[in-house]
């Protein structure tokens, strides 16, 4: 009973977020990888709305099959409750009628199992792909990292040539992924030289840390009040994407 | 022989509880426990972490990587900016949080500062990493605040750490933002550490509404702050035994070697709960505030109606009421007991089969007291208190 409402539930909510998707035609900047996606996203966004563009983003951990939809419909989620689902699913048909819908989406992709990028990709149309980072987290219900890595490798392919990849060139196996790819790459990093966004210094102060940034020989300091290496990536992640053009 | 352990006592309240057990119809208000079960959203993501085969193995030892992440976003709502890799431990519930600092930061024979009356288990905690617990006395004129001069006063070559709940376990009520930040000046000034457990934070009622100030959210204290944080009462999770700390990552990576030592790591069952909690419980730790807030209002009136025997501050969060017995030339047998408060608890649970906890149990500061937990479901809440009232209606006290 259970798998079969969730079945139904799939598809009802993908082919409603298709047809809002179709009528409102927004932007869409996808954040994808194992780790960080919810600091690069928020990184993502703020620099959207410091340039005063209307953007939407999922909210909490809705990045997969049932989750995206719903962020992207901005409804919230019944979670394993059949009668918790009765508001959502009335809510998501209302979406199709909205008047006001954002021009960008900044949406997270939770890959966790094989297919789920291929399922994502059959809802979704992003301008720009960012893979934050590639490791042994959500590696458990896929046989090893090879098969893991499979699901970027379509996204690679798949991707059009008119549209941007965000790589994080510290990862051997996503440099790899430009290689296989028509689409325009923009890297970023810290430890590979070639990058063309990187990490070129953190320093810690009691405030948070300052991280400079160099980009095509000049370097700029920023500072962030917050700790920890992932939020240094997050910025030089969301410079990358800020610089795009979309 | 145990040498280690002849000096710590079995909780006052776990002995109220064994007591409690002769009379088969006991009302316990004692034990600290919620009157709700875990939510369920929590409880499917676990089903979910079993179905996908992920709870069998050790994690990592400071915790699971998502759940540190989803600790630091947690966190970063409260204004405290702290890193989930270098950061944040996750804990066997904050006992054993508090228990793997108090090893890292202290020498046998060192001492530690405890405001009284506070939550029973931190003297044993100290007594058994061979330290001294100092108690310093709150003014309950004052609703239980801190009085700097006492602290000071307090503070030998020898003193550590001062160590608060807040807010504050019996009393239910909280410190100031002002008395906080005097407390981090002396402790600038004295070179201590401020251990901070906020395990009823989530709770504020009325008339407050501003979230409670923690000294976690200074820069600048960052070095000096290790907070404490338990998914036990937020969350109803007091049975998964799972919590978190965090401070600077030079004291971290200390700490982490004892947590490694004691516990490998939390449960990593539990670790899945509490990431369910944090992606999908928020609206039920609201809800549960909103039944605390008005058992809280309950409670108070009910107290009002025996005013003349009993007076108390009225609680500002957690789910306790700290009432003093103001009468106190009461004939209740029990001789063998020093404390009054054990022996009006005792008297209380014989003659009505209520369980309460002495006041003792928190300190000395804390005698004349009795803390009643109104977190409990409501009927029987009503039951316990309309016994306790008649009981003393019959003996003519109020």
């Amino acid at each position: 009973m259970k798998f079969f409402f969730k079945i139904i539930l799939k598809y009802y909510l993908k082919y409603i977020t298709k047809t809002v998707l179709f009528l409102h035609q927004p932007k869409i900047v996808a954040v994808c990888g194992s780790i960080n996606k919810t600091f690069v996203r928020d990184e993502i966004v703020r620099n959207f709305k410091k340039e005063k563009k209307s953007i939407r983003a999922n909210p909490k951990n809705f990045n997969t099959e049932i989750g995206l939809p719903l962020a992207i419909l901005n409804v919230s989620s019944g979670y394993n409750s059949y009668r918790g689902w009765i508001s959502p699913i009335i809510e998501a048909l209302k979406a199709v009628f909205q008047k006001k819908f954002p021009k960008y989406l900044v949406l997270e992709f939770g890959i966790s199992q094989k297919g789920d990028m291929k399922y994502l990709l059959s809802i979704v149309s992003p301008k720009i792909f960012v893979i934050t980072d590639i490791t042994q987290r959500y590696v458990e219900l896929f046989s090893g990292m090879d098969e893991l890595f499979e699901e970027y490798e379509y996204l690679a392919e798949k991707i059009s040539k008119n549209d941007w990849l965000v790589l994080n060139y510290d990862n051997i196996k996503i440099r790899e992924l430009a290689k296989r790819t028509l689409a325009k790459v923009v890297s970023f990093g810290e430890q590979n030289f070639s990058s063309e966004w990187r990490i070129a210094k953190i320093e810690k102060n009691p405030q948070g840390q300052k991280v400079s940034i160099s980009y095509q020989g000049k370097e700029k300091k920023y500072q962030l009040n917050r700790f920890g290496k992932h939020h240094a990536f997050a910025l030089v992640a969301s410079l990358a994407v800020k610089n795009i053009r979309i | 022989m145990f040498d280690r352990t002849k000096n710590l006592r079995l909780s006052v309240i776990k002995q109220m509880e064994i007591m409690a057990t002769q009379f088969p119809d006991t009302i316990s208000l004692a034990q600290g426990v919620p009157g709700f079960d875990t939510p369920e959203c929590i409880k499917r993501r676990v089903e979910k972490a079993l179905q996908e085969k992920v709870v069998a193995k050790y994690s990592l030892s400071p915790g699971i990587p998502e759940l540190r992440e989803l600790i630091e976003i947690k966190l970063a709502r409260d204004n405290m900016f702290y890193d989930w890799e270098k950061e944040i431990i996750v804990t066997a519930g904050s006992i054993e949080g508090i228990t793997a600092t108090i090893l890292t930061i202290t020498n046998p024979g060192d001492e530690i500062i405890v405001p009284d009356p506070t939550y029973t288990s931190y003297r044993e905690v100290i007594l058994l990493s061979g330290c001294q617990p100092v108690f310093v006395s709150l003014n309950e004129q004052k609703g239980w605040a801190f009085e700097l001069k006492k602290f000071e006063e307090a503070i030998t070559s020898r003193t550590k750490a001062i160590f608060y709940c807040n807010p504050n376990n019996p009393t239910g009520t909280t410190y100031s933002r002002e008395q906080l930040l005097s407390l981090a000046e002396l402790a600038r000034k004295h070179n201590l550490f401020l251990l901070s457990d906020e395990v009823y934070k989530d709770f504020i009622f009325p008339p407050r509404s501003e979230r409670i100030f923690s000294l976690a959210e200074i820069p600048e204290l960052r070095k000096r702050v290790i907070r404490f944080f338990s998914f036990s009462k937020s969350y109803a999770m007091t049975g998964w035994r799972v919590g978190y700390l965090h401070s600077d990552e030079s004291v971290i990576r200390e700490i982490i070697k004892v947590h490694d030592s004691l516990v490998t790591c939390a449960p990593v069952i539990s670790q899945y709960a509490a990431m369910g909690a944090l992606e999908m419980a928020q609206k039920e730790v609201i809800n549960f505030n909103k039944e605390y807030a008005e058992k809280r209002d309950f409670v108070c009136q009910k107290f009002d109606e025996m005013k003349n025997f009993f007076s108390y501050i009225k609680p500002q969060s957690a789910y306790y009421i700290f009432p003093k017995i103001i009468k106190k030339e009461i004939s209740m047998g029990f001789p063998e007991e020093k404390s009054f408060s054990w022996r009006f608890s005792k008297w209380i649970l014989e003659e009505t089969h209520v369980a309460v906890v002495p006041g003792i149990a928190f300190g000395e500061n804390g005698e004349d007291h009795i803390r009643i937990n109104f977190g409990r479901n409501q009927k029987g809440l009503e039951e316990a208190l309309k016994r306790i009232k008649k009981f003393l209606q019959k003996q003519k006290l109020v």
